[in-house]
């Protein structure tokens, strides 16, 4: 082979991002550059570093790919967030279609521009585990929460929660010792982090719109990229933009199901939130999507034109399926 | 050279900067910046990754346990009670042979019961407990093995930070790891202790004897022990109770000691920054090893030595136990240059998917969970197996005056013992699973 | 040579001043537990509790290491070392030092620009959202002292390998069992 390119991610390899799509892409692209490139996968944070830096190390060159998540570093690629605002997402691959679509007119020359980007989105409904029963606004009064991401966090504070930062890993143990009473994520994650073991009741949330959900993007170095022959350059482009991007989405998402089935087997409680609740849940979001709108516009980045221009793509790529 | 015999060769070089006295995390980041530059071929993604890399190492949340357990245990020397403890344990084992040794050895399993890490774990037990120890006319070499060997008892002995890893790496549950972690952690501690009689038998000159004391004279030592015990209730409590987490016990732990030291008048203006000081140098020295250990492991990833360590043990088609015992010796040597985490991190996802589709006659999650227990045993006998073990280092250089060789022949006993252990694991998975087979 | 007392005061001050925060930390976690614990009363842990031990935490270890280096607390292993003579240590001592101030060096090169990064880019912690560049700058200003101990350390030891004389025992020497 002539390439050799190191993708370096933070989950475990038989987790089911690294195994359901990053592998199944990295085979792909290695099937068709007919053994040419050499994809070398090193889960885990093994070639060192912890998950923020992994977007420095695909731009640095440190790496030449690297999977992460734009939110695990705030402040540094803001328009992300607006997929990870409150009642935002429907379901995954709409939404992963969606995020490709304003990243490419809206990012990728601005808060993107020194990565190649592979793909772009977005996990299935993002929800609520908790040890006691959350059936309504009000039961989150005073429990103690993690929260995946800086909107996350600054919602549940507006809701009457109190969150509790911490690394994902630490959750287990967290949830386990009852350092925290509940933890937003979707379902796809609760096995890995025995979520189904340690809390008995799941919140789910009826309706459109899912509660939360969290960006992703796979990235590559630029000038790794640069560097490629044409023809090779084409078999990464074949598997990289919106198609491969709604694949990871509905990849991923399609792992909630057998996720949620470990819940159910276990006998634990799963609560539906019915549509009035849920509104009462979105009324009370609301100033949180004010302040990110007003703190977008106050770094001169169109906080509005994004929100709107996002709802109306999702709300697109969810009515053509 | 191949990357593979990149990784091969820093084995030695490693060793010969270590033993020509260069300081142990220096010698790790340069051979691991050194191969990185070779693998990688250009200098540039290694100066990009040192932009971070030293800011995330050092503002590690499960790492800023270790300065707060080193704080605990200068505040708990401050405030007399170190010294009580070891006055209670000489006042009731002082007079059999090595008594206050295994009394050490006990605190350290106490000590291991509230922190998930072997290095704290022998850092924090060395500065409480080797001055007590050579009051009592314990050997340097006899004392600093001890404290060794005690630390290791850190991961042994559950909650542990390495099974906590190994349980989301592995996929397995982490309660019935730690409870088939407990009887083997027991059986350490119990081993330990059989190390150190049979050690002061053979060489009587490594123990002070002390007379026997009446037991008006114990009891009223033991009243003293009150402080320590009100602290290490509140500490281990809190964990287990679920109030903190391992790092907020930390801090709860030196808030205790150091009220205490304020109350009784140990801890002045002068005291305090005496403690800081000597804090500071043992922080400092623990993690600019970890940080020098991290460069160097994610070299020997890059090499991908444990890839084909791997390809290579399976390829010989030997039979599971064979196959098995490879990978512990495997283990047992990286343990020399690697701390157990970035070793668990960095090894069992490449071996676990390995040992699982082989016959030991045990269930897929039986096996998983007896596995977890024998790397997690052999990884910390490597942290105090001579001539290279993480512990006996920090140990050792925390006790500046004794040379190095009396730390080489004092953990000696203790390294056996480790062997035997393993030994009766491997052949007994029982010993591991019958805690689990009962619970669940 | 005298050693030089502005150095040593530079690094003990720093180091004092790192424990200080250590201090803080301790006192800051005990509050934001109790604070935890009384979330029915009325009460909560720290806002943002986390990230403030990781940024102090990382400034109070860099703080730490000139100390350690001008104390030579660092993990070495004397094992063929303590047969050489003196002379032979004293040369060791002075390549070691070396090595140790090109390597702090390149850390603060390299902390520079890591910092500039952060700058460039606007990150902030999740919680309290204070820039992650002020945690940067803390750190950077105790590693220029880390740069300073260095050179001043490996003056020392060249002074020492030509004088022929050893300020301090360049091994540990002796039976101590
Ligand atoms: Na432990
Ligand atoms: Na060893």
């Amino acid at each position: 082979q002539e390439v050799t390119l190191r993708l370096h991610q933070f989950l475990p390899p038989q987790a089911n991002v690294p195994k359901l799509v990053l592998d199944p892409w990295a085979d792909k692209v290695e099937a068709e550059s007919g053994g040419r490139i050499k994809i070398e996968r090193y889960p885990a944070m093994q070639l060192g570093g912890t998950p923020p830096q992994l977007i420095d190390q695909a731009q640095d060159g440190t790496v030449d790919i690297v999977w992460t998540l734009p939110g695990s570093t705030p402040g540094r690629f803001p328009s992300t967030e607006v997929f990870e605002l409150p009642f935002m997402m429907t379901n995954a691959e709409a939404t992963s279609r969606a995020y490709w679509d304003l990243f490419e007119s809206r990012m990728k020359d601005t808060e993107f521009k020194d990565v190649h980007v592979i793909g772009v989105w977005v996990h299935g409904p993002g929800m609520l585990h908790s040890k006691t029963p959350i059936e309504k606004l009000e039961d989150l009064t005073g429990m103690k929460v993690r929260a995946p991401t800086r909107i996350i966090n600054t919602l549940l504070g507006t809701l009457g929660a109190t969150p509790v930062g911490m690394p994902v890993p630490q959750i287990t143990e967290a949830l386990s010792k009852g350092v925290i009473d509940a933890c937003v994520i979707p379902w796809e994650v609760t096995p890995a982090l025995k979520v189904p073991e340690l809390v008995e009741n799941h919140t789910e949330f009826g309706g459109d719109h899912a509660l939360y959900t969290t960006t992703f993007v796979l990235a590559m170095n630029k000038a790794k990229y640069d560097s490629l022959p044409d023809d090779l350059k084409k078999v990464l482009d074949d598997n990289s933009g919106q198609e491969f991007a709604a694949f990871a989405g509905r990849t991923q998402a399609g792992a909630d199901g057998p996720s949620r089935q470990i819940a159910v087997d276990r006998g634990n409680n799963i609560i539906t939130l019915d549509e009035a609740e849920v509104a009462r849940w979105q009324e009370a979001a609301q100033p949180v999507i004010d302040n990110w709108v007003a703190e977008m516009d106050g770094k001169g980045l169109d906080g509005k034109g994004l929100l709107e221009e996002a709802r109306a793509l999702i709300e697109k790529y969810t009515a053509a399926q | 050279m191949s990357n593979l015999e990149l990784g091969i060769y820093s084995f030695p070089v490693l060793l010969l900067l270590i033993f020509l006295r260069i300081p142990i995390g220096l010698a790790m980041l340069t051979c691991g910046l050194a191969g990185t530059w070779l693998i990688m071929g250009s200098t540039a993604p290694i100066l990009a990754r040192l932009k971070f890399e030293t800011y995330s190492t050092f503002s590690s949340y499960s790492l800023s346990i270790i300065p707060l357990f080193l704080l605990m245990g200068q505040f708990a020397t401050l405030g007399g009670m170190s010294q009580s403890l070891f006055k209670a344990a000489n006042a009731w084992l002082g007079h059999r042979r090595g008594g206050v040794a295994m009394a050490a050895i006990g605190a350290c399993a106490g000590f291991g019961a509230i922190c998930g890490s072997s290095l704290a774990t022998a850092a924090t037990m060395a500065q409480v407990a080797l001055p007590e120890l050579r009051r009592y006319g314990y050997s340097g070499a006899l004392a600093t093995g001890t404290l060794a060997a005690g630390g290791t008892l850190g991961v042994l002995i559950p909650p542990s930070v390495v099974l906590v890893i190994y349980a989301i790496l592995a996929e397995q549950n982490i309660a019935k790891l730690f409870v088939a972690a407990f009887i083997p952690g027991i059986l350490a501690a119990i081993g330990y202790m059989i190390a150190i009689s049979i050690y002061v038998r053979l060489f009587p000159g490594a123990a002070g004897s002390h007379p026997r004391q009446t037991y008006r004279e114990r009891f009223r030592a033991l009243a003293d022990v009150w402080p320590v015990l009100l602290v290490f209730i509140a500490v281990v409590g809190g964990i287990y109770t679920g109030w903190f987490t391992p790092t907020e016990a930390a801090a709860v732990g030196a808030a205790g000691t150091g009220l205490i030291a304020l109350i009784n008048g140990g801890l002045t203006r002068e005291t305090l920054v005496a403690s800081i000081l000597t804090t500071a140098s043992a922080t400092a020295l623990i993690f600019f090893i970890v940080f020098g250990a991290a460069i160097y492991n994610s070299f020997l990833a890059l090499s991908q030595l444990p890839v084909e360590a791997a390809a290579f043990i399976t390829e010989q088609g030997f039979n599971p136990w064979i196959v098995l015992i490879c990978i512990l010796l495997f283990y047992l040597a990286l343990g020399c240059f690697m701390d157990s985490l970035s070793m668990i991190l960095l090894t069992v996802p490449i071996f676990f998917p390995i040992v699982s589709g082989l016959d030991f006659g045990l269930g897929a999650e039986e096996f998983a969970l007896w596995f977890g227990i024998l790397v997690l045993i052999v990884v910390e006998v490597g942290l105090i197996t001579p001539p290279v073990g993480m512990n006996l280092f920090v140990i050792n250089s925390m006790a500046k005056d004794i040379p190095i060789l009396h730390t080489y022949r004092g953990v000696t006993p203790f390294v056996i013992s480790d062997v035997v252990r393993t030994a009766l694991l491997v052949l007994f998975p029982m010993i591991s699973l019958f805690m689990v087979r009962l619970l669940y | 040579m005298r050693r030089s007392a502005a150095i040593e005061w530079l690094a003990r001050a720093l180091a004092i001043l790192g424990g200080l925060v250590l201090v803080v930390i301790t006192l800051l976690i005990v509050v934001s537990i109790t604070g935890r614990g009384l979330v029915r009363q009325g009460l909560g842990p720290i806002p943002g509790d986390f990230e403030l031990v990781e940024a102090m935490t990382a400034f109070a270890v860099f703080s730490f290491l000139p100390w350690c280096q001008l104390q030579r607390a660092h993990a070495t292993v004397d094992v063929f070392t303590s047969f050489f003579p003196d002379r032979i240590n004293r040369v060791i001592d002075l390549l070691a030092e070396l090595l140790m101030t090109l390597v702090m060096i390149l850390l603060a090169w390299r902390l520079w620009y890591g910092m500039m990064d952060k700058i460039r880019y606007q990150e902030t912690t999740f919680i309290l959202q204070f820039p992650v560049w002020w945690g940067f700058a803390a750190a950077m200003c105790a590693i220029v002292v880390g740069v300073i101990v260095s050179v001043y350390m490996t003056i020392v030891r060249a002074q020492e390998a030509f004088a022929g004389e050893s300020q301090f025992a360049p091994t540990k020497g002796g039976d101590a069992s």
